[in-house]
C-alpha cells in the first residue's frame, strides 16, 4: 500500500513539473504533424485517346518493392501511386520491408493476384528471375528498377537512372573548374552495382585529363557516413594537396565534407564533386563555405512515377526499347544560391527538369509533375 | 437477461469456448472476411504462396516451441537461419560443392550453434536467454567473417580479382522452388515437421519429460529425470530446425543475402507465443505454432492485397498477437506453462 501511494505521489509530481514546464511558452503551439512526404502532383493533359487497355480504368498494376522504409523510398511510392492515379490504374503495393525472402513471396502472390503488370523495385536478379520468367510466361507486362535483371530474364524491361550520365555531368563540370595534370581524391567503394558504374566513368575522365589520383578510399556500412570520415581525414593528412575530391555518392560525400572540417589548414583549397540530393544534402551545398560545389541529381518522385509511364508504354505496345535510363541534371552549388534554393521543394520549383515528365511520355498518357 | 445466461456456470462455459475455440475463430474469421473481399485472396495460387510464407516462420517456430516447452527460449535461431544461408552459399559458390554437401553442411552447423547453446545454458548453467541473446550476436558477426561482410552470389568476383568458381546448383535451388504435385515443397517440408514435432512432444515419453521439465525442473529431477540431457536436447532441436528454415530462406533467395534470417526472430518467437492459445492447451505446442504462422501469413497478405502500408501491417500483426495472448494467459483459467527461466 505504502509503495503504490508514494508511486501515485511520485507520478503527480512529474506531472506537475511537466506541466510547469510547458507552461512557460507564450505562444500557440499548435500539434504539428510531421511534414508530409506525399508531394502533390499535378497533372497535365492529355491530347489523344488512350490505346487498350488504358481505354477503360481499373487497369490492375502491383509494384513489388523490396524496402518502403524511409524518405526516399516514400517519396519514389508517392510518385508511382500519383502517376498509376493520373493513369486511372488500381495500384496495389507489396513491400517486403527490406526481407527478400519475403519479396521473393510477395513476387508469387502479385502474379496470383491477377494483375496485368508488375513493378519490382530492386532487390537480387537470383532472388526475382524465377518469379519474372513465370510472370511473362503468364502474360503479365514486367518492368525491373535498378535490378540487373536481364541476365536471367531477358524479357523483362530494366529501368534505372542513368549512373553513367550523373557521374559525367559532375565530372565535366570538375573538369572544367580544376583543368588537366592536377593532384585529386577519390572516395569511392567497390562492389556496388551503381557506384560501380560511376567508377567506370571517373576512370574515363582521369585519364583524358591526366589527373593524377593521390588516394582512393571509403567504406559501406550502416553509417557509412560516419566509417568513411576518419578514412577520408587520413588520407588527407597524408596528401594535403590534392585541389578536388569526387565521392560519388552523397553518405560519400558527407563524409568527405566531415573529414575535411577536421582538416582547417585545407579549407578553401579543396573542393568535393558528389552525387545524390536531399534536402539535407542541399543545407550541406549552401552552408557557408561548403567544399561542396556540384552534384547530379534526381528527384525520387519523378522516378516513381516516369516507371509507371515506363510500365503503361509496354502494356500499350509502345515501349520501343528494353532498357530504359532516367537522366538526372547537374545541380551546382553557385546555382541553388542564385536561386536561394533550401530544399527539395525549392529545388523542384527551380528546376522543372527534374520531374524528366518528357522521359516514356506519351500524348495519351497524363504526366504528373511534382 | 434470463437468469440463466447470467449464472456464473453459464459465463465459465463461453469463457472455456472463447479459450479453446477462439483463436481458431479468428483466423476462420479473417480468413473467410478476406477471401470474400478479395477474389484473388481465396485462389488456389495464394493459398499456396501464402502457406509458403508461412513455412520459414513456422518451422523456426517449431525450433522455439521446443525451447519454450522446456522453460527457456533460443534468441539465436534468427541468426542461425542467417548463417545456413551464408553456409550454404559458400559451400556452393567458394568452395564448388554439391548440393546436398550444402544441405549437410548446414543442418550440421545448426545442430553445432544448437550443441554451443546446450553447453553454455546446461554446463555452464548461463541463463537461456542470455546464452542465446549472446550467441546471437557472436553468429551474426562470424558468419559474415569469411566474406568480408559481402552478399555471396554466383559468378561474384572475388577480393584476388577472379570469378568465384561454383554456383547455387539447380537441385539446391529446388528446396524452395520445388513441387510436390500441387504443393510447394518448402510447405511439405513445413508439414512434415509440424507432424514430427507433434508427434515427439504429444506422444512419446521424451515430449511428456521435455514439458514436465518446463513445469517444474526440480520435481522432474527429484522424479529421476537428466534434466540436463533434455534441455540441451530442445537447444539442439531448435538450432537443427533453425537451419533447416535457413535452407529455405537460401534457397529462396538465391543467394548469400547478409540480412536473411535477420526479420525471423520476433516473427518465430511471436507464432510460438501465440500457438500456445490453441485449444485452450494453454502450453506450447506445434500445431498452435502452425496455426500461428498461418494467422500471420493470413494478416499480411490479406492487409497487402486491400492496400494497406507496412506500418499498418505491423500494427496489425501486433494486435492480432495481444488478441491471442488475451485467450491464453487472461481467459484460460488453466495456468499458462510457460514460464522463461532467466
Amino acid at each position: 500500500m505504502r509503495i503504490s501511494t508514494s508511486l501515485a505521489a511520485g507520478v503527480a509530481g512529474v506531472l506537475l513539473l511537466a506541466g510547469c514546464s510547458q507552461g512557460t511558452t507564450d505562444e500557440e503551439t499548435e500539434p504539428a504533424a510531421p511534414a508530409a512526404s506525399e508531394e502533390e502532383a499535378e497533372v497535365e493533359e492529355t491530347t489523344a485517346d488512350a490505346p487498350a487497355p488504358f481505354d477503360q480504368d481499373g487497369v490492375k498494376v502491383a509494384i513489388v518493392q523490396q524496402s518502403g522504409q524511409g524518405d526516399y523510398f516514400q517519396q519514389y511510392l508517392n510518385g508511382t501511386k500519383q502517376q498509376a492515379e493520373a493513369l486511372g490504374i488500381e495500384l496495389s503495393v507489396y513491400d517486403a520491408q527490406g526481407d527478400n525472402a519475403t519479396q521473393a513471396t510477395q513476387l508469387d502472390q502479385a502474379i496470383a493476384s491477377g494483375v496485368d503488370g508488375i513493378i519490382v523495385r530492386h532487390g537480387f536478379p537470383d532472388t526475382l528471375c524465377p518469379g519474372v520468367n513465370r510472370a511473362i510466361d503468364e502474360g503479365i507486362k514486367v518492368i525491373i528498377y535498378d535490378v540487373e535483371i536481364q541476365q536471367c530474364a531477358p524479357d523483362a524491361v530494366q529501368t534505372q537512372q542513368s549512373d553513367v550520365d550523373m557521374a559525367g555531368l559532375v565530372l565535366e563540370k570538375m573538369a572544367e573548374d580544376i583543368g588537366p595534370d592536377v593532384n585529386v581524391g577519390y572516395v569511392n567503394v567497390a562492389g556496388i552495382a551503381p557506384l560501380d558504374r560511376r567508377d567506370t566513368v571517373w576512370r574515363e575522365y582521369v585519364e583524358e585529363n591526366g589527373w593524377n589520383q593521390l588516394f582512393y578510399t571509403g567504406t559501406f556500412t550502416n553509417s557509412t557516413a560516419t566509417d568513411t570520415a576518419p578514412l577520408v581525414d587520413n588520407a588527407l593528412k597524408s596528401n594535403p594537396d590534392v585541389v578536388a575530391i569526387y565521392a560519388p555518392y552523397d553518405e560519400l560525400t558527407k563524409g568527405t565534407l566531415s573529414a575535411l572540417e577536421q582538416n582547417p589548414n585545407l579549407k578553401g583549397k579543396v573542393l568535393v564533386y558528389g552525387a545524390d540530393i536531399s534536402t539535407a544534402d542541399i543545407e550541406l551545398m549552401v552552408a557557408e563555405g561548403s567544399p561542396w560545389v556540384a552534384t547530379g541529381a534526381t528527384d525520387p518522385n519523378a522516378i516513381g512515377a516516369v516507371v509507371v509511364r515506363t510500365l503503361a508504354l509496354h502494356m500499350a505496345g509502345e515501349l520501343e526499347e528494353m532498357k530504359v535510363e532516367f537522366p538526372p541534371i547537374l545541380v551546382t552549388q553557385d546555382f541553388l544560391r542564385e536561386n536561394n534554393v533550401r530544399n527539395m521543394d525549392d529545388l523542384r520549383a527551380a528546376e522543372p527538369a527534374l520531374n524528366i515528365s518528357d522521359v516514356s511520355a506519351a500524348d495519351w498518357i497524363p504526366s504528373v509533375t511534382f | 437477461m434470463p437468469e440463466a445466461l447470467r449464472s456464473p456456470e453459464t459465463v465459465g462455459r463461453v469463457r472455456d469456448a472463447l479459450v479453446k475455440y477462439g483463436f481458431i475463430a479468428v483466423t476462420v474469421v479473417l480468413f473467410v472476411f478476406f477471401a470474400a473481399t478479395e477474389p484473388a485472396f481465396a485462389q488456389s495460387s495464394t493459398m499456396f504462396s501464402m502457406l509458403k510464407f508461412a513455412s520459414v516462420t513456422a518451422i523456426l517456430g517449431l525450433g522455439v516451441t521446443f525451447t519454450m516447452v522446456v522453460g527457456g527460449l533460443d534468441l539465436s535461431i534468427g541468426a542461425t537461419a542467417g548463417l545456413a544461408v551464408q553456409l550454404a552459399a559458400m559451400t556452393m559458390v567458394f568452395y564448388n560443392l554439391t548440393g546436398p554437401t550444402a544441405v549437410a553442411a548446414v543442418l550440421l552447423g545448426g545442430v553445432l550453434v544448437g550443441l554451443a547453446n546446450a553447453v553454455l545454458i546446461v554446463v555452464f548453467k548461463i541463463p537461456d536467454l542470455l546464452a542465446t541473446l549472446g550467441m546471437m550476436f557472436v553468429i551474426q558477426g562470424a558468419k559474415l567473417i569469411p566474406v568480408s561482410g559481402q552478399s555471396v552470389s554466383s559468378g561474384m568476383v572475388l577480393r584476388d580479382g577472379s570469378v568465384a568458381p561454383g554456383r547455387f546448383t539447380p537441385d539446391f535451388l529446388l528446396i524452395d522452388r520445388g513441387f510436390v504435385g500441387p504443393v510447394p515443397l518448402p510447405v511439405v517440408i513445413m508439414l512434415v515437421l509440424v507432424v514430427v514435432s507433434w508427434f515427439v512432444l504429444s506422444r512419446t515419453s521424451a515430449g511428456r519429460i521435455l514439458y514436465a521439465i518446463g513445469a517444474n525442473p526440480e520435481a522432474a529431477r527429484l522424479a529421476g529425470v537428466r534434466v540436463g540431457l533434455y534441455r540441451g536436447l530442445a537447444y539442439v532441436i531448435s538450432g537443427l530446425f533453425a537451419s533447416v528454415g535457413g535452407l529455405i530462406l537460401v534457397s529462396r533467395i538465391g543467394q548469400g543475402d547478409v540480412n536473411a534470417g535477420a526479420s525471423s526472430l520476433l516473427e518465430a518467437v511471436a507464432v510460438a507465443l501465440v500457438g500456445t492459445s490453441v485449444l485452450g492447451l494453454a502450453r506450447p505446442n506445434a500445431w498452435g505454432t502452425l496455426l500461428g504462422a498461418l494467422l500471420v501469413a493470413i494478416v499480411l497478405t490479406g492487409l497487402t492485397m486491400k492496400g494497406f502500408q507496412y506500418y499498418h501491417q505491423d500494427t496489425a500483426k501486433g494486435f492480432v498477437l495481444i488478441v491471442a495472448l488475451l485467450f491464453s494467459f487472461t481467459l484460460s483459467r488453466r495456468k499458462v506453462r510457460y514460464t522463461p527461466a532467466t
